[in-house]
């Protein structure tokens, strides 16, 4: 037990064994199953960071990071292995830089998005964000997670918007990644004009890559470079609605394939009434009833360079394309506004988180996959979902193009009763369920959390023994979040 | 110029690998982007020009010995050319010449195929690659005179392999009906020696040199003006390699297309008849790339950090071959309808029979042509049309081996059938 | 040092006897690189080669495997007997280089099948040797493209196949780093992984995950060289094509031209005063947004890159340089409609009018024009700019950053190329950097270029311009950059970058025990 040490590095204020503290930090949402940390240490800085896990590795102490607020929903924040300390970085919350003429933004682990997006918004510039996080969500812990982001166009690879990182690896050495490793520290090129933007590399490998997705199982990160946009002067958004799937899929793909647009997504009605309930003045079931099936918003916008004629041509441009398409764009849709609907879906959700006002618990099973393949997708989840006695319609549906189309990210959300331990278990056998089914139709999990995690990773020996090598390079010890992955 | 002479010229290479496809402007597509068949058919890059160009520095520092296996990379090549255009629309240096030096040296070391020696026996010995000077079967019963006993304007030279080929005869025969036809004063050599210039390609340096000495005196000899040929390889070496090599005479070499088309501009044949088909011209390599006229240049490099002459050298890269004359005679045809593969021009696909490859590698040569056959079909051509006997041997014979319905015709033939 | 009959029998059993070779000089033909190897410092680990020698060594035998499972076999085969593999596409720069004995080459000509073009998806599946022009060419046809290697399409379409991946059009495709989707990859040990949807669902269209990214080790902003296996099918992001199904080209080597400019389509090449206004103007076109092709081409390269021979290129050059203002871009515009393409030129007028800068009139000429926009889309003529000088041909890559530091270490790097022109011992071609753009101006990569005559003077002066790069790279805080591969250059620019070397090198040795995937381009896992 560590706590003594911990106490040397960052003071007893930022260490904490009371049992309601740990018992908050065993468990989250998920079906993960409950395991208490032994305590909880809130670093202050980088350098408290390193001198932490340099602690965990020569004691072998299991580390869970956490960078953002409660509360957590996928299972990686709740220790695997007995004896852990949780490493909770919610705390650090520098927004270090934001560098206008680069495009990029620098914050520590602990800043949320709303906060980096009013630091952002001050310079001129606008984050590629997911949809509507949490207000505790961690922007660099979105960025880690390769979490979808609303604007394809942008989104030239998956791991974008991420760009650079600080991050202590498990053995306790300091590393930077892409062009931030250096020459030079951070302050140094600063002076000599480098933004730590470019993500690739140093050299011969990119080791932002592995960072991201490990679920904190290769060290703990410590700043991270954003890669930012410039902010639209003018923007006009439209909303489509439609029973046709593959009508909708087919917009997305010419709407993101001639970058027409910006913000693009797919939602079914569950979740835009679950988005937009607490906006209108009549229930949450009503909103369902009066809307299409599904629903696209997207946004098309000018900047500083004559912004009225680029929102004028790309606007009848896209008029062209949903006529092909056969859809018709509107700007209110049975009441809706597209932009009121833009501004929540790109902004920090307000309180409560959007996922937990209707029914108090939400489980999302997410994947990526190809637009083909979303028609047999939905209709195999609609189907598990009815063998589990839930009815599909009350089940949120998000579609993501990503990476300039190239995939997409398809997420089910179940709305489900925390408090009504029946409908948990059914949410729980609905998970396991559909993970085995759906991964075996096609989806794939590039992300997988919780309870299938293993399965998912070992679906895929090569990749899981190669993962393994990588992790022995950079957590020799094992002590980062062990038994997370395929670790 | 020897191989050593090459030197410089070798050294430009940096092994870009651009000899192993077309132009890369003209690649309309996956299919159909190699122009070198040597190293499409076996892949090992010693195979390509510049693969090749790397083993020629070898010879010069003398890294390897001529076995066997050297040498059947070195002959598994059609002399094509088509590295070499692909090469000079970027680069000023030359690919062809520095591979046909490497097997002058081969030869001149001793170390040649037996199999192209007896071709190169037959030249010394009877006048000729193939049989004997003498046979002229494809001219019997035409009413013609022969140029040794009679001097006429222009004298026909039908080449070793049209009178060897009994399939060529055709062609030949339609030649001097066209002429005539068009009331041309034209003869040909009953005793017709070899031009010598597939001689050249294989390494057999001296023979062609004596070879074309004596074709020279030959032609001199007859008096005439112009001679015309309807063999692609003849019409390079007549016009080319004698200009090359300064035993040119004072004779016009025309090919026939490129007269044919001049006797119908000035009226004097007139493709009438209606000819309904869909036919493919295949460029061949010596008439169109390698037919490009000689130039000639004597001067010296600048020293400096970027290759310049005294006086300014022009290169030849393929494109003032002869490409349009033979078309225009195709479109000239009522109900011809003229369509274009992929590879063509400068940048064509290689019959697959040059360099001494039909002899010394059949199967290879056959696939060269196969492929060739594959691409006019993927134009919906029913006809392939071509300007040489040499192609034309290769066509049919590849035709005939892999089962193909694609008819093959020398474009005499084709206009003959229109007058 | 021959390989055994036993061996080279087993190689033989795997790849067929048509497909391997140990002949001398076919492997000459191999070891023949064209290139100075004492300028190529960091792709050339010193030799015994004299002065001016263009062979690298020759490899143990060279094989042509058809198939993932011949590569798999091969590089297991090398790992049973203690020899190393090089692999390569088509070999250009480096990509083949063979340095010590023992080794295989591993040609992957026979791979060269495009596998899957998938429009909804806008990916293309691909083995090693298709080429960039092969791909393009085909997916033109169905109004698509793909990024393509600046050295030319005649180099493999595979966004991972050597060096950068960066090209022409960077600026809206991106580059080879980043367009990298799933990766079927026989590691140094002979197993083979697909990374990604790939391993999980047979599908191409991720190379990520589960949880964290293969593609970390695969590649970085330069790729291995082979040092981390062989990569044998990979898919590509593809990109919307606003043009023609194929362009109108007419005309003969060398000279074609389109005989007209496809519709909504620009080219045009601006000078700038200074190097600051061209950099405002490239800043202010990549926000905007624009643009289809940002390339700060010096003008002896546009030059170079529209004559058709050296002569001409001097006479052009002598002439062009007196057109220009300064430093410069070209910049080709397109658009998917009439309206886009009105908007975009507008702004581009715009841009330039309050820049400073001055339009090249021949490129204003539409048979001038239209011929550098195709060479430019296709990325034909790239060897004129570098190699049709004397065959010789180097140059530093400052690497991959923002625009600012980049172009200013590049600037750096052309002051010491200047005073090798003044002792005469390079091509006098102006010293210019040679900068571009990646995805709209979020990247920037600069070049600098230089051709010489191989003399011992000049290789002195080449020598000593690479170690200026090399302590210019390291003081100016640009990043790694891209000519720093091998133990040498990493073992002096790690120590000045998180110590990534130290990383690299545990990488390799934890996916290449046996050293069996050649590094002379990469790292070796030599103990710390």
């Amino acid at each position: 037990m560590i706590y003594d040490e911990l106490v040397g590095i960052v003071g007893a204020r930022h260490v904490a064994q009371a049992p309601e503290v740990l018992e908050a930090y065993s468990k989250d949402m998920s079906f993960s199953h409950p395991v208490m940390p032994d305590c909880v240490v809130r670093p202050r800085n980088a350098r408290d960071v390193q001198k932490i896990v340099q602690l965990a590795c020569e004691t072998r102490t299991p580390l869970t990071p956490v960078s953002s607020g409660s509360p957590h929903f996928r299972g990686d924040t709740v220790p695997e292995a007995g004896g852990a300390v949780v490493i909770d970085l919610s705390g650090m919350k520098k927004i270090i830089r934001v560098d206008r003429p680069n495009r990029v933004a620098m914050c520590e682990p602990g800043v949320t998005f709303a906060e980096l997006i009013a630091a952002t918004d001050a310079e001129g510039l606008r984050l590629n964000a997911p949809l509507a996080p949490r207000q505790s969500k961690s922007v660099v812990g979105s960025l880690l997670e390769r979490e979808p982001v609303l604007i394809p166009r942008y989104h030239w690879d998956i791991s974008d918007p991420l760009a650079c990182v600080e991050i202590v690896f498990g053995t306790g050495d300091v590393f930077r990644t892409g062009s931030a490793a250096g020459p030079g520290t951070i302050e140094e090129q600063w002076r000599a004009g480098s933004a730590q933007r470019a993500s690739s590399g140093p050299s011969q490998a990119s080791f932002h890559r592995i960072i991201q997705g490990a679920q904190g199982t290769m060290g703990v990160v410590t700043w991270a470079s954003v890669a930012c946009e410039v902010r639209p002067r003018i923007e006009e958004s439209f909303l489509v609605g439609s029973r046709d799937l593959e009508r909708m899929t087919e917009l997305l793909h010419w709407l993101v394939k001639l970058r027409l647009v910006n913000e693009c997504l797919l939602l079914n009605r569950a979740n835009v009434a679950a988005l937009l309930a607490e906006k209108w003045p009549d229930s949450c079931l009503e909103a369902k009833e009066s809307l299409p099936p599904w629903v696209l918003l997207f946004c098309t916008a000018g900047y500083d360079y004559l912004p009225e004629e680029r929102l004028d041509y790309q606007i009848k441009d896209i008029r062209d394309v949903c006529r092909r398409v056969g859809v018709d764009p509107v700007p209110v849709l049975s009441g809706i506004p597209a932009s009121l609907f833009l501004d929540v879906v790109r902004r920090p959700s307000a309180e409560p988180y959007w996922k937990l006002r209707e029914r108090g618990g939400c489980h999302d099973i997410f994947f990526l996959t190809v637009y083909d393949k979303l028609p047999g997708l939905m209709e195999l989840m609609a189907g598990l979902a009815g063998d589990a006695g839930y009815a599909a319609t009350e089940m949120g549906v998000y579609l993501q193009p990503i990476v300039q189309g190239t995939s997409c990210h398809c997420e089910f959300n179940i709305y489900y009763d925390l408090r009504d331990a029946v409908e948990s278990e059914r949410v729980r056998e609905l998970d396991r369920k559909a993970m085995g089914k759906l991964a075996a139709a096609g989806a794939f999990f590039s992300r997988p959390y919780g309870e299938s995690a293993r399965t998912m990773m070992n679906r895929d020996a090569a990749t899981a023994r190669a993962l393994t090598k990588i992790k022995a390079v950079f957590d020799p010890n094992n002590i980062m979040n062990p038994g997370k992955l395929c670790f | 110029m020897a191989l050593a002479d090459c030197k410089r010229t070798m050294e430009m290479c940096c092994r870009c690998s651009c000899c192993k496809f077309i132009p890369l402007e003209r690649i309309e597509g996956y299919r159909y982007a190699d122009v070198c068949p040597s190293v499409a058919r076996y892949n090992l890059h010693a195979y390509s020009g510049g693969g090749r160009i790397g083993m020629a520095v070898g010879m010069l520092e003398h890294r390897f010995e001529y076995s066997d296996s050297f040498l059947k990379v070195l002959y598994d090549c059609q002399m094509c050319g088509g590295c070499d255009v692909s090469c000079k629309y970027m680069m000023d240096m030359e690919v062809l010449d520095p591979i046909n030096e490497m097997r002058i040296t081969c030869v001149e070391s001793g170390r040649s195929l037996p199999v192209l020696d007896r071709l190169r026996d037959n030249l010394r010995a009877k006048g000729v690659m193939v049989g004997t000077a003498a046979e002229n079967r494809w001219a019997e019963g035409l009413d013609v005179p022969d140029v040794e006993e009679k001097k006429t304007k222009v004298v026909y030279h039908a080449g070793c392999r049209t009178r060897a080929d009994q399939e060529q005869w055709n062609a030949a025969r339609a030649t001097l009906a066209l002429l005539k036809k068009a009331g041309v004063d034209v003869g040909i050599a009953r005793g017709e020696l070899c031009c010598g210039g597939r001689a050249y390609e294989m390494g057999y340096k001296e023979d062609f040199l004596k070879a074309a000495e004596r074709k020279t005196d030959q032609l001199k000899r007859s008096g005439a003006e112009v001679v015309v040929t309807g063999c692609a390889d003849c019409f390079q070496a007549l016009s080319v390699l004698y200009d090359r090599f300064g035993v040119k005479g004072g004779v016009e070499v025309l090919h026939t297309t490129e007269y044919f088309n001049r006797l119908i501009k000035e009226g004097k044949i007139r493709p009438s008849k209606r000819l309904e088909v869909k036919v493919v011209y295949h460029d061949p390599c010596h008439l169109g790339r390698l037919g490009e006229p000689y130039i000639h240049w004597d001067g010296r490099e600048i020293p400096g950090h970027i290759r310049l002459f005294d006086p300014p050298k022009e290169l030849r890269r393929g494109g003032r071959g002869v490409y349009d004359p033979p078309r225009e005679i195709l479109t000239s045809i009522p109900g011809v309808k003229l369509l274009e593969m992929g590879r063509r021009r400068e940048y064509a696909w290689c019959c697959g029979a040059g360099g001494g490859v039909a002899e010394s590698n059949p199967d290879f040569a056959a696939w060269t042509a196969n492929e060739r056959i594959e691409e006019a079909f993927s134009t919906g051509a029913e006809a392939l049309v071509t300007a040489c006997p040499g192609c034309e041997r290769a066509f049919r014979s590849s035709a005939r081996k892999h089962g193909s319905s694609m008819k093959v015709f020398d474009i005499a033939e084709v206009l003959g059938k229109a007058i | 040092m021959a390989l055994e009959k036993g061996v080279y029998r087993a190689f033989e059993d795997i790849v067929g006897p048509d497909n391997i070779s140990e002949e001398p000089a076919i492997l000459d033909a191999y070891a023949w690189t064209g290139i100075v190897l004492k300028a190529r410092k960091s792709l050339a680990p010193d030799t015994n080669e004299d002065e001016c020698g263009r062979f690298a060594l020759r490899c143990e035998a060279v094989v042509l495997p058809g198939r993932t499972e011949e590569v798999q076999a091969t590089v297991r085969l090398c790992n049973n007997h203690g020899l190393k593999f090089k692999a390569f596409s088509t070999g250009w720069i480096g990509g083949n280089m063979v340095w010590e004995p023992g080794v295989i080459q591993i040609d992957l000509r026979r791979m060269n099948r495009i596998l899957e073009i998938n429009e909804k998806n806008m990916y293309a599946v691909i083995e090693p040797y298709v080429i960039g022009a092969q791909l393009q060419a085909e997916l033109m046809k169905i109004g698509l493209n793909c990024n393509i290697t600046g050295g030319g399409s005649q180099t493999s379409a595979l966004p991972i196949a050597a060096h950068w991946g960066t090209g022409h059009t960077a600026h809206s495709t991106s580059n080879g780093e980043r367009s990298l989707l799933a990766l079927e990859w026989v590691t140094p040990q002979g197993d083979v992984v697909r990374t990604g949807s790939l391993g999980s669902t047979g599908e191409w269209f991720c190379g990520d995950g589960p949880g964290p990214s293969l593609r970390g080790v695969v590649r970085g902003s330069i790729t291995p060289f082979s040092g981390m296996g062989v990569y044998t099918k990979a898919a590509t992001k593809i990109y919307h094509w606003p043009g023609p199904a194929t362009f109108p080209i007419e005309g003969a080597s060398p000279s074609y031209r389109p005989s007209e400019i496809p519709p909504r389509f620009i080219i045009r090449y601006f000078s700038f005063p200074t190097m600051e206004s061209r950099a405002e103007a490239m800043r202010q076109i990549s926000e905007s947004e624009i643009a289809f092709e940002l390339m700060g081409f010096p003008i002896a390269m546009i030059a170079s890159n529209m004559a058709t021979s050296n002569q001409e290129e001097r006479e052009l050059f002598a002439r062009l340089s007196k057109e220009v203002k300064g430093p410069g871009f070209i910049v080709i515009i397109n658009g998917s409609s009439d309206r886009e393409f009105a908007y975009r030129t507008k702004v581009l007028k715009a841009i330039i009018d309050s820049t400073g800068g001055t339009s090249l009139p021949a490129m204003e000429d539409p048979a001038i024009g239209g011929a550098q926009m195709w060479r430019f889309i296709r990325i034909t003529a790239s060897i004129r700019e570098t190699f049709r000088a004397t065959g010789d041909h180097s140059g530093v890559f400052p690497g991959h950053n923002e625009f600012v530091p980049v172009v200013r270490l590049a600037r750096d790097i052309a002051k010491v190329k200047r005073e090798l022109q003044k002792k005469d011992l390079i091509l006098d071609d102006g010293a210019e950097a040679f900068p571009w753009t990646e995805e709209y101006g979020n990247l920037a990569h600069a070049e600098v270029l230089y051709r010489f005559s191989a003399n011992p003077a000049s290789l002195d002066g080449v020598k000593h311009l690479n170690e200026e790069s090399v302590k210019l790279a390291v003081n100016e805080r640009a990043g790694v950059p891209f000519f720093v591969t091998g133990d040498e250059l990493h073992d002096i620019f790690g120590p000045a970058a998180s110590n990534y070397h130290v990383w690299l090198r545990r990488i390799k040795k934890a996916f290449d025990p046996n050293g069996a995937a050649d590094s002379g381009s990469y790292i070796t896992a030599r103990d710390e």
